[in-house]
């Protein structure tokens, strides 16, 4: 048995792993579920096992169903050798099988008349990639947390709250579909929430906390609304496609509105159908240009209610994954312990928006317009988040506006239609960029909680390893050859210069020079950060006179990730042949194709977009690796020689003005407060004092009490308790009475 | 014979007389003569009306009321002696406990 065969034969079947896929979000929930309810009496030593464990364990479970996703049969000859992993497509016909996945569905979760959600948990290479990415690295935070948060007093909770943040991150890949996917959504979002403000002692740590639970609420509202857009649009569809819109996405008619009342509308499978049907092929009803006829969306084009919901999805994954206008929560949510700031806020959850389209780019790609926004935001948030990291003085700070900045470079990806590409950098990010965040924890570890570069220094010689492995990352999110930063984000400047929007053909052009430009900034901020922080003399105001390496839990990390970052620049290496052209393609293309393919097909059929699968070239590389040398070699002319930039030295003057600017975040958040923050406030303090206090609290809440107490006091008064008064008073009524019966009888 | 209305005059007379006395009279004692005075008058329509149909129903009646008015007599009594003996006084206006 060959290496190759070795890795196409899963130690476990598919079939057996299938149904167990719940196991992966069951160990780290009930890790959580453990150490937060137990963990206080547990003590510190099971509470860290108890987490690791459970973590480790999803990891193996992952590891083995990815293995499983690319299961062969027994046959050992060439020819005979079948794929067993797959599972068929309710949607399609009957041969239509989805290849290189595992799926369960395990039943109804909830139902309305006919709109149904499934808990369906899905495993494809996608997934697969960010079920190794979310429980690798994160049993590696978890492993370097027990070291880090060693002397915390809430270091029970602060597991439960990591574990918890774990389920939910695997919660949203695994998820079928776009319900069970928001689940994980906002998971991960709660979990951010609790970590960020985990020392919820100190207001500003909490407060930074409340500003991203409330950013992000901001987006999972639009995409709540772009779910039920989604769910409308179905069902339009259903009542207006024909024989040959079905045949266009190879499916029929009834086995198409039967699998929907199995697994109601928002599965991705379907979803991926209902786009390759409104593909235009001249005989069938249903294009993007059709208007739909009835219901909610009446008069609307197909293709305009697509393009809306995905830009409210824009916005969802906005508030996710920190780009513009909602970036402003994740350079505050650094106030949390620095390997959250690594998990959550490098490696996994703010990735969740580019998986999310990544999952949905069969829908993306019908929309040249949502692209072209997704692509241009990304590259906004890009350059905004670069020149703010010019000059930001906190070592996390940097590192936060910096993953901002690589979040921007993944939409850009995204929106351009190279989505291995940016998925490939999702990858490479989360490993280098952990490493860079665990690195700085090191540094904080051992320098008494100093974050400010400038009174750091030195360090090279004091902590070997950290240093190390800083570096390593530095120079691979730079994007020095042969690093994999270089790789991942070479590819995805390559395909955005190469691919065409159609009717946004300037789109590309213009983009690809911002990248370049932030592939220098980038260049520019790592290097001064490094530099600051590792090389030159100690500087004088350091907090402790000599640093101290961490222990091995904190190295080891940082030892494996700085390995990582350099290893999976074998996934850029054209080393395969593309099954239908035979040219060749990088691993990772290759590997995620079963996957994309149905986004090319689309948006070949649709020619919305022109898709460009050529490799980049060797004058490709070279003019990358001298923009991103460039900037970095800028950056460290001008901190060795020019300003060292130590407190109380003083810096030339013409870089004064923009520095405080840029030290300033250029205001945004003073921006915000100005437009958005103040006149909400106003009119909710309008509303309290006129609405609230002076309508119900006044005149409906204490109005009635008032009225109810005047009105008794008044009739104190007759309550004498005089026995003959009230017998008076009887007489008296009686006398009306007999006279007025007296009256009656009258007349 | 007399006819009916001189007896029911009277009756009514009767009647506000003692109706006059419940409510101005203080003393509890003379309220609960005042009292009978009433009941009185409606004993005497009673058998004002007996008379004139000739059966005995009304006298009947009369007989019920003259019973519950002494068992009642003798309830107010009681109640009115108690009362003198936890407060020294029998004038209506000086028990005012309804108040409460």
């Amino acid at each position: 048995m060959n290496l190759a065969e070795f890795f196409q034969v899963a130690p476990v079947p598919p079939e057996l792993l299938a149904p167990s896929l719940w196991l992966i979000i069951a160990l780290p929930l009930l890790g959580a579920f453990i150490c937060g309810v137990f963990g206080r009496m547990l003590g510190r030593a099971n509470v860290h096992l108890i987490a690791c464990s459970a973590v480790a364990g999803a990891f193996v479970l992952s590891v083995l169903a990815f293995w499983a996703t690319s299961h062969t049969g027994p046959g050992t000859a060439e020819g005979t050798r079948r794929l067993l992993a797959f599972y068929r497509n309710p949607f399609g016909i009957e041969a239509d099988f989805v290849r290189y996945a595992l799926a369960y569905d395990y039943g109804t979760w909830f139902a309305a008349g006919d709109f149904r959600v499934n808990f369906g948990l899905a495993v494809d290479h996608l997934s697969g990639i960010l079920l190794l990415v979310i429980t690798g690295v994160g049993f590696l935070i978890h492993l370097y947390s027990t070291s880090y948060m060693e002397h915390d007093d809430g270091y029970w909770r602060y597991f439960a709250y990591l574990n918890l943040f774990v389920a939910a991150m695997l919660t949203l890949v695994l998820a079928d579909n776009l319900v069970l996917l928001f689940v994980g959504w906002e998971g991960v979002g709660m979990a951010s929430y609790l970590l960020i403000g985990f020392w919820y002692t100190d207001p500003a740590k909490a407060w930074a906390g409340r500003k991203a639970f409330v950013t992000n609420r901001i987006g999972d509202f639009a995409f709540l609304i772009g779910t039920f857009l989604l769910v409308l649009l179905v069902s339009a569809f259903t009542r207006q496609a024909n024989s040959a819109d079905y045949a266009n996405a190879g499916s029929s008619g009834p086995r198409y509105t039967s699998s929907l009342q199995e697994k109601g509308p928002l599965t991705f499978k379907g979803l991926e159908k209902l786009a390759e049907g409104m593909v235009d092929t001249g005989t069938d009803k249903v294009d993007l240009t059709t208007p739909i006829e009835a219901g909610p969306l009446e008069g609307y084009t197909f293709g305009g209610v697509m393009t809306a919901a995905m830009l409210l999805f824009l916005l969802g994954a906005a508030g996710k994954s920190a780009q513009l206008p909602l970036y402003v929560w994740l350079p505050d949510a650094m106030a949390g312990p620095t390997p959250v700031s690594a998990l959550i806020h490098a490696a996994t959850m703010v990735t969740a928006g580019v998986y999310l389209f990544s999952r949905m780019a069969s829908l993306l790609v019908l929309s040249p317009t949502a692209m072209a926004t997704v692509a241009i935001i990304g590259a906004l948030t890009s350059l905004l988040a670069a020149l703010i990291a010019f000059a930001q003085d906190d070592i996390k700070k940097v590192l936060a506006y910096s993953t901002v900045s690589q979040l921007g470079i993944m939409f850009m990806g995204v929106g351009m239609g190279i989505f291995w590409a940016a998925v490939l950098h999702l990858v490479t990010h989360a490993f280098f960029k952990a490493c860079l965040f665990l690195g700085a924890g090191s540094v904080m570890h051992g320098n008494g909680d100093e974050t400010d570069i400038k009174k750091l220094g030195g360090l090279r010689h004091e902590m070997k390893w950290t240093w190390g492995t800083f570096l390593v990352a530095t120079l691979a999110i730079t994007g020095i050859i042969p690093l994999s930063g270089f790789f991942s984000k070479d590819a995805i400047f390559h395909g955005v210069h190469h691919n065409h929007l159609h009717g946004l053909e300037w789109v590309s052009g213009a983009l690809y020079y911002v990248g370049l430009l932030i592939a220098a900034c980038t260049a520019f901020y790592m290097t001064r950060l490094y530099l600051l922080t590792f090389e030159g003399p100690r500087s004088k105001e350091a907090r402790v006179a000599h640093a101290h390496e961490s222990a091995w839990q904190m190295t080891l990390p940082l030892v494996v990730l700085a390995v990582l970052s350099v290893l999976s620049l074998v996934y850029a290496l054209p080393l395969m042949r593309s099954s239908g052209s035979g040219q060749p393609q990088p691993v990772f293309e290759n590997f995620l194709s079963p996957v994309f393919g149905a986004m090319s097909r689309i948006a070949n059929a649709a020619k919305t977009a022109e898709l460009d699968t050529s490799v980049p070239s060797i004058v490709d590389y070279v003019k990358a690796w001298v923009v991103a040398l460039s900037g970095g070699v800028g950056a460290a002319f001008l901190y060795l020689r020019f300003f060292p930039a130590r407190v109380g030295q003083p810096v030339p003057a013409f870089a004064r003005a923009v520095r405080r600017t840029a030290q300033n975040k250029f205001y945004v958040d003073e921006l915000y407060e100005l437009v958005i923050i103040r006149p909400v406030k106003f009119m909710s303090f309008i509303l309290f004092r006129v609405v609230d206090a002076l309508l119900i609290d006044t005149v409906a809440v204490r109005g009635t009490a008032w009225v109810t107490a005047r009105v008794g006091s008044a009739l104190r008064y007759v309550q004498t308790g005089d026995a003959q008064a009230y017998a008076a008073v009887m007489a008296i009524a009686l006398l009306g009475g007999v006279a007025y019966a007296l009256i009656q009888v009258m007349q | 014979m007399v006819p009916i209305t001189y007896y029911l005059l009277l009756a009514a007379a009767l009647f506000c007389m003692g109706m006059f006395g419940v409510l101005v009279r203080r003393n509890a004692l003379v309220v609960f003569m005042c009292v009978e005075l009433m009941l009185n008058a409606a004993n005497l329509t009673f058998l004002a009306f007996a008379r004139m149909h000739g059966d005995n129903t009304g006298h009947v009646s009369a007989f019920f009321v003259i019973a519950v008015a002494a068992a009642e007599a003798a309830i107010g009594l009681a109640i009115v002696i108690a009362v003198f003996r936890s407060r020294g006084s029998v004038l209506v206006e000086d028990i005012r406990t309804m108040k409460h």
